[in-house]
C-alpha cells in the first residue's frame, strides 16, 4: 500500500516559492493562510539552505493525538486529513505540530481562531471526492484524479518530491549517491521516525 | 477514527462522483504510483536523475469540478525561460493550471510567478475600461473617444513638432507579432523613437555580443547547460530571476559533478548552491575577467588552435590583460589572486565551460564592454560553439529576445537590418509600400537613418533645452504600451518629464507607475489609460532566451474592455490614417490583425536572422508535439511526420523558407554539425579584411575570415564571406537558382543583381543554394576580440560614475562626455563632479539592485496578484550587519535611504543580512507607488491600485549611460542609510 | 517535570545561539567559500538546538520555525501526564472528601442556632463571589472537556454532538475568562485585608482548624483555611488567567514553546485549582452547617460566628452589636 510522503531536497531548493503559489492557485487559499512555506536556514551565509515545508502527514500524527475533538483521520494513502465540521479551532494541533503546519483564519475578536486549515496533500477532505463542498472547504482533490500534490508537481527544480515514500526515498538516495552530498531528508526523522541513509 | 463520509447528501452528481471514485480512488491510483517508481528507475539507469515527483496524469481523469474543461497552452509571461503554461478552461473561465509535463523546457515546473499566472487574468484589480485624466480625476471614456482624442492630439503634436516628438515605447511583453507591428507603427508614423525593455536589460549584450561574433543572443540554451563541466555565473541570480532554469543548472551540476562558480557581490540564492562563491566589488566585472585571463595566459591554458582559426585581435587583448596582474585585480575587485586562479583554471581546463550572465554585467555604463570581456574569455578558452559551452545570456522578459529581434528598437528596423537606406528599401519591398512614402513620413532622410532616443532618457528628451536634442523638437508625447516607468533610473527627474508632456498614453493591463507618478507630478489632464489584455488572452509567438519560438494559444478572451495589443496598434494606425498601407499584406478581422498573418510577413522579410523558416503552422505543430522533443538535445526524432528532426521551437536562425525544413539552430556557431542540422560559423559581419597599423607606421591587411575552420559538411572548407548572387556565380552555384528565384533577385536590384545578398533575397534562393552546399548563408568569419568601431574596441575597466573608490577614478575614468543617440552623455563630468564634491564620503554605501522571485519588472502586475504579493509585502534594502550596527539599523526596522542625486530619499524596511558584504546595500527594483515616503495609492484609478506598494529603487539610482547603447546604471551607485 | 527542564534547556540554548550570532565576526571576505560543501545539515541542527529556525519573507515570522520536535514532549504531557495529574487531583480530592464526609459527617453548629444573625458578606461581596464562582465552574467544565472530553464524553455522544458542544464550550471558556479575571482581581482587592497570615493562623493550623475533632480554634474574619482558599484563588487565578491569555492571543507575546509552556502551566494550575475548589465547595455546603448562609443570604448565625470566627465576632460586636434578628440593610454602598 502506498504511503504518501513529502521530501524536500534542500540541495535543490532555491526558495522560488512555486510550491507556495501553486498551492494558493490550486486551492484558492486565502491571504494569510500559508499551507506551505519556504524557510531559509543560515540566510546569506555560505551553507545557506532553503526548505519547503508543509504538513508532513506524519506517522502517528501528533495533531491527531492531541486534538480534543478527534477531528483528524488518516487515509489509506497515509495522508493526514481533518474535518472542518468537527474542528473547534482550539489550536492544540499547532502546539503539537513539529512543522508549524496548522493555520487558522482569524475570526472575530482577540486573535481567536477559526477552523484549522492545512495542507491536504491535495486529497480534499471528508466530503465526496471532487465535490463542490469538498473544494470549498479543503480545496482540490488531485489524489482522487490520479495526480500528486501540485506543489511538488510544479517544483521548479524538482526539489520537492511527493509520492510513495519508498519511491521518493529511493530517488533521493540515488541523487545523493550520484552527486555526493545531501543535507538530509528534512523532517523525516521527526515525521516518520526514519531517515534516509545514503 | 473518522472515515470518509459517504456521499448520500449529494445525489445531484452522485453518479459522477461514484464513477470517479471507482476509477481513480481505488487500486488504479496506487498502480499509478508504482508506475512512477519504474519511470524513476529507468531514468536513473540512463544516467539522468529521476525527476522525482512526476506521476503523470496519463488518463487525465478530471474531477467533477473540472469535467469538460478544455486544455489550452500558452507561455508564461514572467521571464525568458519560456515555460509552457497549461490552462484548464471551462465555459470561458480559466479554472485551473496543470503542470506542463511535455514541455522540454520546463518539464512541468514553474516558479512562484508561473504557478500563479491564472490570477493575472482573473484579477479584480485589472483596468476595466479606457480612462482619461480630467481635472485631476480619472474618468471613464469609451474606446472610440479615447482613440479619437489620442489620435487628434498626436497629429497636432506632429504638425507642430514633427514625428520624432512622439515617443513610442513598446514592450517585451508583446508577442513577436505585437512588437513587430509596434515597430512598424513607428516606421509608418515616421520615427525611430521606438524602444522597449531590452534597452534597460540586455541592449549592451545585444550590441557587445553581436559585435563579437555576429548575433547578440544566448549562444546555447538552458537545457544545454546540463552538458557543462564548469558553469560560471558572473552577474546573474537565476535562482530568483530564472528559477526554472536552475532545474537544468543544478541537475547539470549534479550529473556532471560540474564546477558551479558564482561571482557576485551578493551571496544570492544561486550562490548558495555554488561549489565556489567569489565575492567581488560591484562594477568590476572587467578586472575580474581580465584577472582570470591573466592566469589563463600565464599558464598557457588558452585554446591556441581555436584562437588561430576563429579569433581576430588576440594580440590586442594580450596587451590589455598584461595590465591586470593578481595584485591589481585584488586592489580593484577585492578578489584574492589564488581564488581567481582556481576559478580561471576550472574555466579554462575543465571544459566545456559556460559563462552565464544577466543584468549584473549589462546594466552598467561599461555594460557593452563587460559582455565583450565575457565573450573574449570564452573565445580565449575555446568555449564557444560547443555543447555545454557558450555565452548563456539569460534574458529578462518572456519575449525580450523576440521584441529585440523584430526591431522594436531605436537603432534598427526588424531583424537587425539597421537604418540605412538599403534596410528601409528592403522593408518597403517586404511591406509592399513605396520607399518614398516611408521617407515622406519622416522629417528628413537623415533623421530616418539616425538612431532614436533610448528609453532610459525619455524624460531628458522632454526637458533638455531644445538645442541639445538632435531632432526637430523635444519629445512632447509618449505612447507607452506595456512598459513600467519605475524600472527606469532617476525617477525624481522623470517627474519633470511627466509634467512637461503634452500627452501621455498608457496602454497596459494595469495603470502602472506612469499613472500614479504623473498625478504626483501634478498632471491634471492629458493622460489616457487603455486597458490591454495579457498575453494569456491573446495568441502569437514569443521567443525564449534560447531563441526558440513558442506559439501561445488564446486561453480566454480579453476580459472587461481589454483589447489585444494587435488591435490597439491597428486602431491607432487606422486613426492616424495609414492602416491600409501598414496592413496591406495582413488579414484584419474586426480591427484585429491576424497573428498568423503577421508572422508570415515577418517570415518573408527576416532572412538576416533566420526567422524565415518558422511558419505559424510549424510553430503550432511544435506545441502540439512537445512531448516528442528530447530534453537534452531538444530535437525530435527524425522520422516524426510533423516535427521530424526539428529542434524545439525552431531556435533561430532557422534558414530558408519553411519548405526548406531547416531544423533551427540550438547552438550558435557550432562547427561540429552540418548547417542543415543546426551547425554554424562565426558571422563575418564587419568586413572581409582589416587594415591594421603597425608600430613602424606601415600597415598590413588582416583577414577577418575563418582560417581552416568550417562547419561539418561545408562545401567551402575555409573561411568565406556572406553569400551574394556574385559569390554564387563565382562558385558556379548560381545555376542552381530557379527561374522564379532569379526573377525575384533581379527585381530587387534590377541595376546590379549581383549585389543582392542572402539577407535581401526575398526568394530565399541564395540561402537555399548555400545550405545545399553545407554553407552558412552569412559566411564563415572570425570572432572579434578587437571589436573596432565600438567606443572601447578592447574592453577597458572604467569605474562606475558614482564609485566609492575615488582613488581609482584617475586611473580608470569613465569615457569623455560625448553626444550619443541625439543627446549629450555627460557621464565624465558627473563622475568628476562627484569625486570633487566628495559624494563618496556623504554616501559611503554601494547601492545595487536586482530581482525578487515573486515579482517581475516594475512589478505592478505581480504586486497586484495576491498569491505573490502576500510573499513580499514590503520594500526593503539589504544591509550588512556591520553597516547596520554602525547605523543603529535593526532587521525589519524602517530606514531612510538617501541617494547621491536630487536629494532623493526613500523609506523602506531594512533587511540585515550577510547576503551583502560590508559596504554594499541592495534593493529589489519591483516596487512602486510610494515616493519619498509618501504613499501614492490615491493616485491610481479607483480599484486598480496594486495590493503591495513601496518605494522604487530607481528613486535613488543615478546618472550613467553606456556609450554604445544608452543603457542605464542601476546596478552600481552610492547611497546612505539611516534608521527612521 | 521533565518537560519543564527541557524548556529551560531550550531557552538557554536559544540565548547562547543569540549571543553567538551577535558575536559573529564580520562577513567573510573573498576567501575560499564552497557553499555546497558547507551546507547546513538537518541532523546537526537538530542535535544542536532541537529546533530549526530560519528566515521567511511573509510577515508571519512564527512560520520561520521550520521544525520543533519538542511538540512531541508537549503531546506526551497533554495526553498522558496531564490526564494523570488531573485525574489524581480531582478524583483524589473527591475520594478524600467522600471518605471525610462518611467518617466525620457535616460539621454541626455545636451550640445550636442563636436566632440572631450577623452580616458576614454584603451584596457586593456576594455578587463578586458568585460571578467568579459561576465563571469558574463553566471554565472548569469546558476546560476539563478539552482534556478529558475526548476519552470520556465523545464515545458517549458521538463526533458531531461532541464537536458542537466543545465549540460552545470553547466560546464560553474564552469569553467567560474576562469576568472571571475581573472577579479574581476584585477578590484580591476586596478581601486582601482579612487574608494576611498572622499568628492566629499558626494556632489555628496547629489545632487542625477544628475540623478533625470538635475543637474551635479562634479566628478573625478569615481563618487559615479560608486564607488558603483566598490565596489559591488569587494566585491560581492569576496564573490560569495569565497563561490563558497567552493561549488566547497566540503569538502576541510568545512563540510556540511559550504557548506549550503556557498550556502546561494553565492546565496543571487549573486541575489543582479545580481540586481545591471542590474542597471549598464541600466545606461551604454539605461540609459545614451554617456555612452556606454566609454566601447565600450573607448573614450568619451569631453562634456560628462564635464557633468559627470568634475573634471576628468580638470585633463586630464591639463595633455594632448583633442584629437582634433584624437583618440590616445591605451596606454595600457604605463599604
Amino acid at each position: 500500500m502506498a504511503r504518501m510522503k513529502f521530501l524536500c531536497d534542500a540541495d535543490r531548493c532555491i526558495e522560488c516559492n512555486a510550491c507556495v503559489t501553486a498551492c494558493k492557485n490550486e486551492h484558492e487559499v486565502p491571504w494569510g493562510i500559508n499551507r506551505r512555506r519556504v524557510v531559509t536556514i543560515n540566510d546569506g551565509k555560505p551553507g545557506e539552505r532553503s526548505i519547503s515545508m508543509a504538513c508532513m502527514h506524519c506517522t502517528d500524527a501528533p495533531c491527531a493525538a492531541v486534538c480534543p475533538v478527534n477531528c483528524f483521520y488518516t487515509t489509506a494513502d497515509a495522508v493526514v486529513l481533518h474535518s472542518k465540521d468537527l474542528c473547534i479551532g482550539c489550536g492544540y494541533c499547532f502546539y503539537a505540530c513539529p512543522f508549524g503546519a496548522p493555520q487558522y483564519p482569524k475570526v472575530g475578536n482577540f486573535g481567536s481562531r477559526g477552523k484549522m486549515d492545512k495542507c491536504t496533500y491535495c486529497a480534499g477532505g471528508p466530503e465526496a471526492d471532487g465535490s463542490k463542498e469538498e473544494y470549498e472547504k479543503y480545496g482540490a482533490n488531485r489524489l482522487a484524479e490520479g495526480k500528486l500534490p501540485l506543489c511538488a508537481e510544479m517544483c521548479s527544480t524538482k526539489s520537492l518530491l511527493a509520492g510513495d515514500g519508498e519511491i521518493i526515498a529511493q530517488i533521493y538516495k540515488e541523487r545523493v549517491m550520484k552527486r555526493g552530498y545531501g543535507s538530509g531528508a528534512w523532517g523525516w526523522k521527526t515525521a516518520y521516525r526514519e531517515t534516509i541513509e545514503s | 477514527m473518522l472515515i470518509k463520509r459517504t456521499h448520500q447528501h449529494s445525489p445531484g452528481h452522485g453518479s459522477v462522483v461514484e464513477s470517479l471514485a471507482g476509477q481513480a480512488g481505488g487500486l488504479d491510483r496506487r498502480s499509478f504510483l508504482r508506475k512512477s517508481g519504474l519511470a524513476g528507475g529507468a531514468l536513473a539507469a540512463l544516467g539522468a536523475l529521476p525527476v522525482g515527483s512526476v506521476r503523470k496524469a496519463e488518463a487525465a481523469m478530471a474531477g467533477p469540478l473540472t469535467a469538460g474543461a478544455t486544455i489550452r497552452k500558452n507561455i508564461c509571461t514572467h521571464c525568458s525561460v519560456g515555460c509552457t503554461v497549461t490552462a484548464e478552461v471551462l465555459n470561458g473561465v480559466w479554472i485551473g493550471q496543470e503542470p506542463s509535463w511535455d514541455s522540454p523546457i520546463n518539464r512541468g515546473s514553474h516558479c512562484a510567478k508561473g504557478a500563479s499566472v491564472r490570477e493575472l487574468v482573473h484579477s479584480e484589480r485589472r483596468l476595466r475600461y479606457p480612462m482619461k485624466l480630467v481635472n485631476g480625476q480619472w474618468t471613464r471614456v469609451s474606446w472610440d473617444t479615447a482613440i479619437n482624442e489620442i489620435g487628434d492630439k498626436l497629429q497636432a503634436v506632429r504638425e507642430k513638432s514633427g514625428p520624432d516628438s512622439v515617443y513610442w515605447l513598446g514592450s517585451a511583453k508583446m508577442t513577436n507579432e505585437g512588437a513587430y507591428l509596434f515597430r512598424k507603427l513607428g516606421a509608418f508614423w515616421g520615427t525611430n523613437n521606438t524602444d522597449h525593455q531590452a534597452r534597460i536589460c540586455h541592449s549592451t549584450t545585444v550590441t557587445g555580443v553581436a559585435n563579437t561574433w555576429g548575433y547578440g543572443a544566448m549562444t546555447n540554451s538552458y537545457n544545454d547547460i546540463r552538458n557543462a563541466k564548469t558553469q560560471v555565473i558572473l552577474g546573474g541570480n537565476p535562482a530568483e530571476a530564472h528559477p526554472v532554469s536552475l532545474q537544468h543548472l543544478l541537475e547539470g551540476k549534479e550529473l556532471q559533478k560540474a564546477n558551479f562558480i558564482v561571482i557576485d557581490p551578493r551571496l544570492t540564492r544561486t550562490a548558495a548552491h555554488a561549489t565556489e562563491y567569489v565575492r567581488m566589488r560591484p562594477g568590476t566585472d572587467i578586472p575580474v575577467l581580465y584577472g582570470m585571463m591573466w592566469h589563463i595566459l600565464q599558464n598557457g591554458w588558452e585554446d591556441k588552435e581555436f584562437i588561430q582559426q576563429r579569433v581576430y585581435g588576440f594580440d590586442d587583448i594580450k596587451k590589455e590583460v598584461e595590465k591586470w596582474p593578481p595584485e591589481e585585480v585584488e586592489r580593484v575587485t577585492g578578489i584574492p589572486g589564488e581564488q581567481l586562479k582556481r576559478v580561471a583554471k576550472m574555466f579554462a581546463t575543465e571544459k566545456p565551460a559556460t559563462l552565464i550572465w544577466a543584468m549584473g554585467q549589462t546594466q552598467k555604463t561599461v555594460g557593452t564592454a563587460n559582455v565583450r570581456a565575457s565573450c573574449i574569455a570564452l573565445l580565449m578558452t575555446g568555449n564557444v560553439g560547443k555543447a555545454g559551452a557558450g555565452a548563456n545570456i539569460f534574458r529578462g522578459h518572456d519575449n525580450v529576445q523576440g521584441a529585440t529581434d523584430v526591431g522594436l528598437d531605436i537603432v534598427t528596423l526588424p531583424f537587425y537590418y539597421g537604418l540605412a537606406e538599403g534596410a528601409w528599401k528592403h522593408w518597403s519591398r517586404v511591406w509592399e509600400v513605396d520607399y518614398d512614402f516611408l521617407k515622406s513620413r519622416f522629417d528628413s532622410k537623415q533623421i530616418m537613418e539616425t538612431p532614436g532616443i533610448p528609453l532610459t532618457r525619455w524624460f531628458e528628451a522632454v526637458t533638455l533645452p531644445k538645442d541639445q536634442v538632435a531632432q526637430k523638437d523635444n519629445v512632447k508625447a509618449v505612447f507607452v504600451q506595456g512598459h513600467a516607468s519605475n524600472s527606469i533610473t532617476r525617477i525624481p527627474e522623470s517627474l519633470n518629464g511627466l509634467k512637461a508632456l503634452e500627452l501621455l498614453v498608457i496602454a497596459d493591463p494595469h495603470p502602472t507607475t506612469w499613472a500614479s507618478l504623473s498625478v504626483e507630478a501634478g498632471r491634471k489632464d492629458g493622460v489616457y489609460i487603455l486597458p490591454v489584455a495579457t498575453q494569456f488572452e491573446c495568441k502569437g509567438s514569443r521567443v525564449a532566451s534560447n531563441r526558440s519560438l513558442q506559439w501561445g494559444e488564446q486561453i480566454v478572451k480579453p476580459i472587461f474592455e481589454s483589447k489585444d495589443d494587435l488591435e490597439v496598434i491597428y486602431l491607432m494606425a487606422k486613426k492616424l490614417g495609414f492602416a491600409d498601407q501598414m496592413f496591406k499584406k495582413i488579414k484584419v478581422e474586426n480591427n484585429l490583425p491576424e497573428a498568423e498573418d503577421v508572422l508570415r510577413e515577418m517570415n518573408r522579410g527576416s532572412w538576416s536572422t533566420g526567422y524565415c523558416g518558422q511558419s505559424p503552422e510549424r510553430l503550432k505543430a511544435h506545441m502540439k508535439n512537445q512531448a516528442k522533443f528530447d530534453m537534452l538535445s531538444m530535437r525530435a526524432p527524425k522520422d516524426d511526420p510533423e516535427v521530424g528532426g526539428d529542434y524545439y521551437g525552431l531556435p533561430w536562425p532557422c534558414w530558408g523558407s519553411p519548405e526548406v525544413k531547416h531544423p533551427g539552430t540550438p547552438l550558435l556557431y557550432n562547427t561540429n554539425l552540418n548547417v542543415m542540422d543546426g551547425g554554424g560559423t562565426f558571422r563575418p559581419r564587419f568586413g572581409v579584411e582589416r587594415e591594421e597599423k603597425l608600430p613602424d607606421g606601415t600597415t598590413r591587411k588582416v583577414s577577418l575570415l575563418a582560417d581552416g575552420s568550417y562547419s561539418l559538411g561545408s562545401g567551402i572548407q575555409d573561411g568565406y564571406p556572406e553569400f551574394t548572387l556574385a559569390s554564387l556565380k563565382k562558385l558556379g552555384w548560381d545555376s542552381e537558382l530557379t527561374e522564379a528565384e532569379m526573377a525575384v533577385i533581379n527585381k530587387i536590384n534590377p541595376a546590379n543583381p549581383d549585389t543582392v545578398s542572402w539577407a535581401l533575397d526575398l526568394s530565399g534562393g541564395i540561402q537555399r543554394v548555400a545550405l545545399a552546399h553545407g554553407c552558412v548563408p552569412y559566411g564563415n568569419g572570425k570572432a572579434r576580440m578587437n571589436a573596432f568601431g565600438l567606443p572601447d574596441p578592447i574592453p577597458v575597466h572604467r569605474e562606475p560614475i558614482y564609485t566609492p573608490r575615488v582613488d581609482l577614478v584617475a586611473k580608470y575614468p569613465t569615457l569623455p562626455d560625448a553626444k550619443q543617440f541625439r543627446m549629450p552623455n555627460i557621464g565624465f563630468s558627473v563622475q568628476k563632479a562627484a569625486v570633487e564634491k566628495g559624494i563618496a564620503k556623504q554616501f559611503p554605501l554601494i547601492l545595487s539592485s536586482g530581482r525578487l522571485v515573486e515579482y517581475e519588472g516594475g512589478g505592478e502586475e505581480t504586486r497586484t496578484n495576491p498569491w505573490l504579493a502576500e510573499l513580499q509585502q514590503d520594500m526593503f534594502i539589504e544591509i550588512n550587519p556591520a553597516d547596520a550596527a554602525e547605523r543603529g539599523v535593526k532587521d525589519g526596522g524602517w530606514v531612510w535611504v538617501t541617494g547621491a542625486e536630487n536629494n532623493s530619499r526613500a523609506k523602506m524596511k531594512a533587511l540585515v543580512t550577510e547576503r551583502v558584504g560590508k559596504g554594499v546595500a541592495w534593493m529589489p527594483f519591483h516596487f512602486g507607488g510610494w515616493l519619498a515616503g509618501k504613499d501614492l495609492r490615491g493616485n491610481y484609478p479607483k480599484g486598480t491600485d496594486p495590493i503591495v506598494l513601496g518605494e522604487s529603487a530607481n528613486t535613488i539610482t543615478t546618472y550613467g549611460y553606456d556609450p554604445a547603447t544608452g543603457m542605464q546604471e542601476p546596478k552600481v551607485t552610492l547611497c546612505q542609510i539611516a534608521a527612521v | 517535570m521533565v518537560s519543564f527542564a527541557k524548556f529551560v534547556r531550550a531557552a538557554v540554548w536559544a540565548c547562547a545561539l543569540l549571543l553567538l550570532i551577535v558575536a559573529a565576526p564580520a562577513p567573510v571576505g573573498a576567501q575560499q567559500v564552497n557553499p555546497t560543501a558547507s551546507a547546513v545539515k538537518e541532523r546537526q541542527l537538530l542535535q544542536e538546538l532541537n529546533r530549526i529556525q530560519g528566515r521567511v519573507s511573509i510577515p508571519d515570522q512564527r512560520s520561520g520555525v521550520l521544525e520543533q520536535p519538542q511538540g512531541r514532549e508537549w503531546r506526551e504531557f497533554h495526553n498522558v501526564t496531564l490526564r494523570w495529574i488531573g485525574g489524581v487531583a480531582i478524583i483524589g480530592m473527591l475520594a478524600v472528601l467522600v471518605i471525610f464526609y462518611l467518617t466525620r459527617g457535616m460539621v454541626r453548629l455545636e451550640s445550636g442556632r442563636s436566632g440572631r444573625t450577623i452580616v458576614r458578606f454584603n451584596t457586593y461581596e456576594r455578587f463578586v463571589h458568585w460571578m467568579t464562582a459561576t465563571c469558574f465552574i463553566i471554565l472548569a467544565i469546558s476546560g476539563l472537556n478539552i482534556t478529558f472530553g475526548r476519552p470520556l464524553l465523545l464515545p458517549l455522544i458521538g463526533f458531531e454532538a461532541f464537536s458542537e458542544w466543545s465549540l460552545w464550550a470553547k466560546y464560553a471558556h474564552n469569553y467567560l475568562s474576562f469576568p472571571f479575571t475581573i472577579g479574581v482581581v476584585l477578590i484580591l482587592l476586596m478581601w486582601i485585608g482579612g487574608n494576611i497570615p498572622n499568628k492566629v493562623d499558626v494556632e489555628w493550623m496547629k489545632r487542625g482548624g477544628g475540623i478533625v475533632g470538635h475543637d474551635h480554634p479562634p479566628a478573625y474574619r478569615f481563618n487559615a483555611g479560608q486564607k488558603a482558599i483566598y490565596w489559591i484563588v488569587v494566585i491560581g487565578g492569576g496564573f490560569v488567567a495569565a497563561s490563558g491569555y497567552v493561549l488566547m492571543f497566540p503569538f502576541y507575546t510568545t512563540g510556540i514553546e511559550g504557548m506549550q509552556l503556557a498550556q502546561i502551566v494553565h492546565s496543571i494550575v487549573a486541575v489543582l485549582f479545580v481540586a481545591a475548589m471542590i474542597a471549598h465547595i464541600y466545606i461551604g455546603t454539605i461540609g459545614m452547617e451554617g456555612a452556606f448562609e454566609a454566601m447565600g443570604s450573607g448573614e450568619v448565625d451569631v453562634n456560628w460566628a462564635r464557633e468559627h470566627h470568634s475573634l471576628w465576632l468580638d470585633e463586630q460586636m464591639a463595633r455594632t452589636g448583633p442584629n437582634d434578628g433584624q437583618p440590616q440593610p445591605a451596606t454595600a454602598a457604605a463599604e
